[in-house]
């Protein structure tokens, strides 16, 4: 047992204790290590200023850098990894070239969201150079969808992301010498962390077996992922963090598999790497996922915590559900597998899960059905959605089978809607049969108002996106038709 | 050559590293107190105590203050209307009641929570009609803008439209939310560090606030993190409270706001609701306009007039009204102050004109740009309804060159063709435009002053009164001053904006930061360089004093035949060179002063607001943009695919920097007419206070093709080195992308007229589609 963090600040390594180690990350960085570069501005991983750069090590092996939200990230998670802050990316005093870019295309203005996009920008030069591709403008607005500017209007720092000197950019990995740290890990990785400071305390458990065995003793704990809700509701004071646990130690929890009939996703896999390993057997939920947030969250959430957070609008759910996907739990007395949708009970966030249980995977079983699933929000990039609608079916020529459909953001929970899905088996696939059914949901879903939108346009939004897939499938089978149905 | 070339931002490489030092990257002192501030539960209402209990029973709560500890208790831009900390009156919600000082960062929330404010609730004014009908009014306009007979013309026209343009707040969303920090020195003075647009503000209000005399104040502005005009005025009470815990417990103290807390008590940009009636011709030719300007102020006066004001100036847009009624009135309601944003006012009246033109053309069924070809001030059609004429106007070449470059012609017809076809989207392609006043309409405001220091080393450090928020104005003084001594760039620094060296600053707003304070730079650079031209011109003479004299040079003169480049004096008549080093050298042993400070004010301005008539501005800023937006049928949501932008400034002091200014510009306003949503719960809290909720454009949002381009204008004689001010200005064109929607709607009107709100947010959009298709 080892009751300290451990990792490296640029060139220096920390071993940590104490009040620091439950410090977000940018509270460390700004007012512990005083490197003020990293800014905190929405303290909700919403705009990017906080952007670092962090690589886990991996059986003595550094992974890639990549880019996260500082602010909504604590310090204890980032136990065992190394951290490049935007102070640490220059070469003695050469600018890196992502810097050097950025000053010849006055990418800066007011400077406060600069040190976010040279880090979102290093890591994605960083990822160009070790694929040997080059940083087109598609690929720089993908690494900067999680960096608001408020200054430039995005253009000047887009030429600096395509004009970066890729020759000229070395290897993060090679950038720090880390040995003192891989030794000092080496000593420690089999250990078990447990911090305690005042009324809190953290467990960072290195196996499975042991994580299930602390769950099982205290069933008050909770479990924390990536942080990208959590982080966010204690920096807003609308949860208290105290009694936790993270499973990032856990190897096993990282073992994504695509196998013949399914995909095997675990604990630990971030929703970057969902997007990458979903792309072939369901490019409609990789789709998704490229639109679901920023490569900050992606980077550290994950689709387990997604799925457990159990928000009506949890964007990954009405996927899971329509995909018949299967969660694994673990406890002291085994394991318990259940399909998504009856792992989700009615209500506001219930689940049926066990103080004991731990979730260690989720199964999506390879299908021949067809998927098509919809997100709606303000912008379509990196926000909340007001609506989400997800739907499998198989088509027979013009007969449907298997329909399943929900709708997320439209009740307290995720819903599916068993009677529509009933009355279009074996049915006929027409325009006017989904008119009834567009008509039927706007009738059926009795959605709230908020910030994201009124009822009513929710309900207008939901019978639009039934035509929407109506019209979509009509075009992709080649049914020729006068006009759409909108 | 420094001036007129694309040279990099002079702080650009310590943005990039991260080196930049804004108010809360200082670092604490030993006892730094952390300032929170207690906002008011209800919008509307008597304040009836505040119980500061257990706040104080926390172990890192120093100090709780109230109203009763501060030495004057209002503040105010124009009207000190506006508490400090409310006395008695809540204005309106999550107004500051109370300031705890808290020894750790960490404490400084949970402390506010313990302080509880009492309250007594009374009926509240929210929206613009609410305080119509109640007659609460801030701010009336003296007299209307009226050119013309508008009745007989609009008895006459044969087409009328009446109709009202409605446009949402903005918040400003600088990225360094509003912070202070305040240190105090000996004989009760207090230096105060500020994330401010205007430091003798600032200054002033921490002065009073505290009881304080000017000169026991200094207010240092190094940089801000974004202002947008979020810190012209709001800045200062932000600094009174951190200077009033300073200058109580004598140890520094700094307030530095939440995002969540900074969107949810200040202001934001006027929304508008403008009542309009428009008489025609077949042609589209405006015959007669009367507005009505209606804003709402919020809970206090704050700069509320002036934007009003500045909303008649530019409620003309680019077209020539010859039969005008202009009136506009601000409503006092119980929302946050709100305040100046960029463009001051400008925009919502000039888009209220580019609404109208978008309307006369859908009920005539004609091509919008062709509407407003006719309509733009062109020839001796260049005079405005308040009087003044727009000279060296640029307008009529903007177009040409717009419509042509953007190839709107031929893609009108692509649109059309398109949209005759059922997909699922339908698209829209507008053109807008800007004529821009530069000045403060305030004539005092026009005047800036400059401290110039020329060193042995050749190096010189310049002070004005101008504050760098990101927009360059630093990079452009630095390159003027370095242009007149003939010096490398890095060879000038200017240095952080300090009431001490320069006095009486005015905020560095309404577009005009480089146009004053290059100009004064520039005059005190010049009188250094003048009495350095005497000195060379005694040298190139021969003259060598013996010891007992000394060189005599006086204030010196310029002479266009003593050139200062490469670090060199040169004779360009005998090709006699000095090294400048030599003669600074010689200047300093023969007692010449290489220092100066200069005043500039700008010429031949005069407004008579009762009269109507006068020169209120100095000259225009123009420019037009082409924006093309396609609607998903489905849900509202509407995607920018291009934006042509032509601006005319000038000869650009920093072309890469102007062109910076305009694409910021532009797609900040594009973030507030389509996706910024200012939504408030039912009690007035603002829910949507924070990224999650409001959606500023992010980097997909921006055009798909985005092309800015600079219109040739070498005939502006009045201003530095024949620029034009650029930082308001193109958001005004924003408006095209919200026309272009409107314009691609009315595929789906029939013979209807489409009535959208500004932001058209999807929710609007699918509302206006469902409406007009039903």
């Amino acid at each position: 047992m080892r009751n300290s963090i451990i990792f490296q600040l640029n060139q220096q390594v920390y071993q940590l204790s104490g009040e620091q180690v439950f410090m977000t990350v940018a509270d460390f960085l700004r007012y512990q290590a005083g490197l003020t570069g990293t800014k905190i501005v929405c303290a909700e991983g919403d705009c990017g200023a906080c952007s670092i750069l962090v690589a886990r090590f991996n059986k003595g092996k550094l992974t890639h850098h990549r880019v996260i939200n500082s602010c909504i990230t604590f310090m204890y998670l980032l136990d065992g990894h190394h951290i490049i802050t935007v102070e640490g990316l220059k070469e003695s005093d050469e600018l890196h070239p992502v810097q050097a870019a950025m000053v010849n295309t006055h990418g800066a203005q007011c400077g406060y969201c600069t040190p976010g996009f040279i880090c979102a920008l290093a890591g994605v030069a960083d990822k160009a150079k070790r694929e040997k591709k080059k940083l087109t403008p598609v690929k720089v607005k993908n690494a900067l969808t999680g960096n608001l500017c408020r200054c430039t209007g995005y253009d000047s720092i887009i030429k600096a992301g395509c004009k970066t000197d890729l020759k000229m950019t070395k290897p993060l990995k090679n950038k720090y010498d880390t040995k003192e740290l891989v030794k000092l890990l080496e000593k420690n990785s089999k250990k078990s962390v447990e911090i305690r400071y005042k009324n809190k305390v953290i467990f960072l458990p290195t196996t499975l077996a042991e994580a299930v065995k602390i769950k099982n003793e205290h069933s008050d704990l909770r479990i924390i992922s990536g942080a990208t809700d959590l982080g966010v509701l204690s920096n807003k004071g609308k949860t208290q963090l105290i009694k936790l646990m993270s499973l990032h130690l856990i190897e096993e929890l990282y073992q994504m598999k695509n196998m013949k009939n399914t995909i095997l996703i675990g604990a630990k896999n971030s929703l970057d790497e969902v997007e990458k390993i979903t792309q072939k057997d369901f490019p409609e939920f990789s789709k998704l996922l490229h639109i679901f947030a920023s490569p900050q969250i992606k980077n550290n959430g994950t689709l387990v915590g997604n799925a457990l957070n159990a928000s009506p609008i949890a964007d990954t759910i009405p996927f899971l559900k329509v995909s018949q996907a299967q969660i694994v739990l673990q406890s002291v007395l085994g394991e318990r597998t259940l399909n998504m949708n009856d792992f989700y009970l009615a209500g506001y966030k219930q689940l049926d899960i066990k103080p004991n249980e731990i979730v260690t995977k989720i199964i999506l079983p390879k299908t021949k059905k067809s998927f098509k699933l919809y997100k709606i929000s303000a912008r379509r990039d990196l926000d909340i959605s007001a609506v989400t609608m997800a739907v499998s079916y198989q088509l027979e020529k013009k007969t449907i089978s298997n329909f399943a459909i929900a709708f997320g953001g439209v009740a307290a929970s995720v819903i599916r809607l068993p009677e529509i899905e009933k009355m279009l088996e074996g049915k006929t696939f027409t325009s006017s049969l989904f008119k009834q059914v567009a008509e039927t949901v706007s009738t059926q879903l009795k959605p709230l108002s908020d910030v994201r939108g009124s009822d009513v346009y929710r309900q207008l939004v939901c019978k639009n996106l039934v035509l929407k897939f109506c019209d979509e499938v009509h075009a992709e089978e080649g049914w020729k038709r006068n006009e759409v149905l909108v | 050559m420094s001036v007129g070339v694309d040279t990099k931002h002079d702080s650009a490489v310590a943005h990039v590293t991260g080196e930049s030092i804004f108010i809360d990257d200082r670092p604490a002192l030993r006892g730094e107190l952390f300032v929170g501030i207690v906002g008011a539960p209800i919008a509307s209402g008597t304040l009836l105590g505040v119980d500061t209990n257990q706040a104080l029973k926390h172990p890192d709560c120093v100090a709780v203050y109230t109203a009763k500890d501060l030495a004057h208790k209002k503040w105010g831009p124009v009207m000190h209307d506006q508490p400090i900390l409310v006395e008695k009156e809540i204005g309106h919600m999550g107004e500051p009641v109370a300031l705890i000082a808290s020894k750790r960062r960490e404490s400084v929330e949970a402390i506010i929570k313990l302080v509880k404010v009492k309250t007594k609730s009374t009926p509240a004014i929210f929206t613009i009609q609410e305080a119509k009908q109640k007659g609460s009014i801030l701010y009336k306009a003296q007299t209307p803008f009226v050119q013309g007979n508008f009745d007989k013309a609009f008895q006459n026209a044969p087409l009328k439209i009446r109709g009202t343009f409605s446009c949402g707040g903005q918040e400003h969303f600088y990225m360094e939310s509003q912070a202070a920090v305040a240190y105090p020195l000996e004989n009760g003075q207090i230096e105060v560090h500020s994330s401010s647009q205007h430091p003798s503000e600032t200054q002033r209000v921490v002065a009073e606030a505290l009881g304080l005399r000017l000169n026991q104040v200094v207010c240092i502005v190094k940089r801000m993190g974004g202002g947008f005009g979020g810190k012209e005025s709001q800045a200062a009470p932000i600094a009174a409270y951190a200077g009033l815990v300073a200058a109580k417990q004598n140890r520094a103290a700094r307030c530095i706001l939440t995002k969540d807390q900074d969107m949810k008590m200040t202001g934001k940009r006027h929304p508008f609701e403008n009542e309009y009636e428009v008489g025609f011709d077949h042609d589209g030719k405006i015959l007669a306009l009367k507005v009505m300007l209606q804003s709402d102020g919020g809970a206090y006066l704050d700069l509320s007039a002036s934007i009003l004001e500045r909303a008649m100036f530019h409620m003309d847009g680019i077209y020539y009204l010859e039969n005008v009624h202009i009136d506009g009135v601000c409503y006092k309601t119980n929302n946050h102050s709100n305040t100046a944003f960029r463009g001051f006012g400008g925009p919502q009246g000039t888009m209220t004109m580019e609404c109208i033109m978008e309307e006369i053309a859908q009920v005539l069924k004609k091509d919008a740009a062709q509407i407003r070809k006719v309509n733009l001030y062109q020839n001796d059609k260049v005079r405005t309804p308040y009087g003044q004429l727009v000279e060296n106007n640029m307008l009529p070449a903007i177009y040409q060159q717009l419509i042509k470059s953007s190839d709107y012609k031929k893609r009108l017809k692509e649109i059309t063709q398109f949209n005759k076809k059922r997909t699922g989207i339908v698209r829209g392609i507008s053109i807008t435009g800007t004529k821009f006043g530069i000045a403060f309409t305030a004539r005092f405001l026009n005047q800036g002053n400059a401290l110039v220091n020329l060193h042995l080393d050749g190096t010189v450090q310049v002070s004005t009164g101008a504050t760098e928020m990101g927009q360059g104005v630093n990079t452009k003084i630095q390159q003027v001053v370095a242009y007149d001594l003939g010096l490398n760039l890095n060879q000038v620094q200017v240095m952080p904006t300090s009431t001490e060296k320069n006095h009486n600053t005015s905020p560095t707003a309404a577009s005009s930061g480089a146009d004053i304070n290059c100009a004064a730079a520039l005059e005190a650079s010049q009188k250094i360089k003048a009495r350095l031209t005497a000195l060379a011109k005694e040298i190139f003479a021969g003259k060598n004093p013996s010891a007992l004299e000394e060189f005599q040079v006086g204030e010196g003169m310029l002479d266009e035949k003593i050139v200062f480049k490469d670090g060199k004096i040169t004779d360009v008549k005998t090709k006699k060179s000095l090294a400048l080093l030599d003669v600074i050298k010689t200047a300093y042993f023969n007692r010449i002063s290489m220092g100066a400070y200069a005043f500039f004010k700008t010429k031949n301005l005069g407004f008579d607001k009762a009269t109507v008539q006068g020169r209120a501005f100095n000259y225009y800023t123009q420019g037009m943009a082409v924006s093309e937006v396609s609607i998903d049928e489905y849900t509202g949501e509407v995607k920018v695919l291009r934006s042509d932008i032509l601006m005319d400034l000038g000869r650009p002091l920093n072309p890469g920097i102007d062109r910076g200014q305009v694409i910021g510009a532009f797609v900040q306003a594009q973030g507030w007419v389509t996706t910024e949503n200012l939504y408030y719960d039912k009690e007035r809290h603002l829910v949507s206070h924070s990224p999650t909720t409001y959606k500023i454009p992010n980097v997909q949002d921006i055009p798909r093709i985005l092309k800015v381009d600079f219109i040739e204008n070498n005939d502006v004689k009045n201003n530095v080195f024949g620029s034009k001010a650029v930082g308001e200005p193109p958001f005004l064109l924003g408006s095209s992308v919200w026309t272009a929607v409107k314009h691609a709607l009315s595929f789906r009107a029939g013979e209807k007229l489409v009535e959208i709100t500004s932001p058209a947010t999807s929710e609007v959009v699918l509302r206006e589609l469902i409406k007009l298709k039903s």
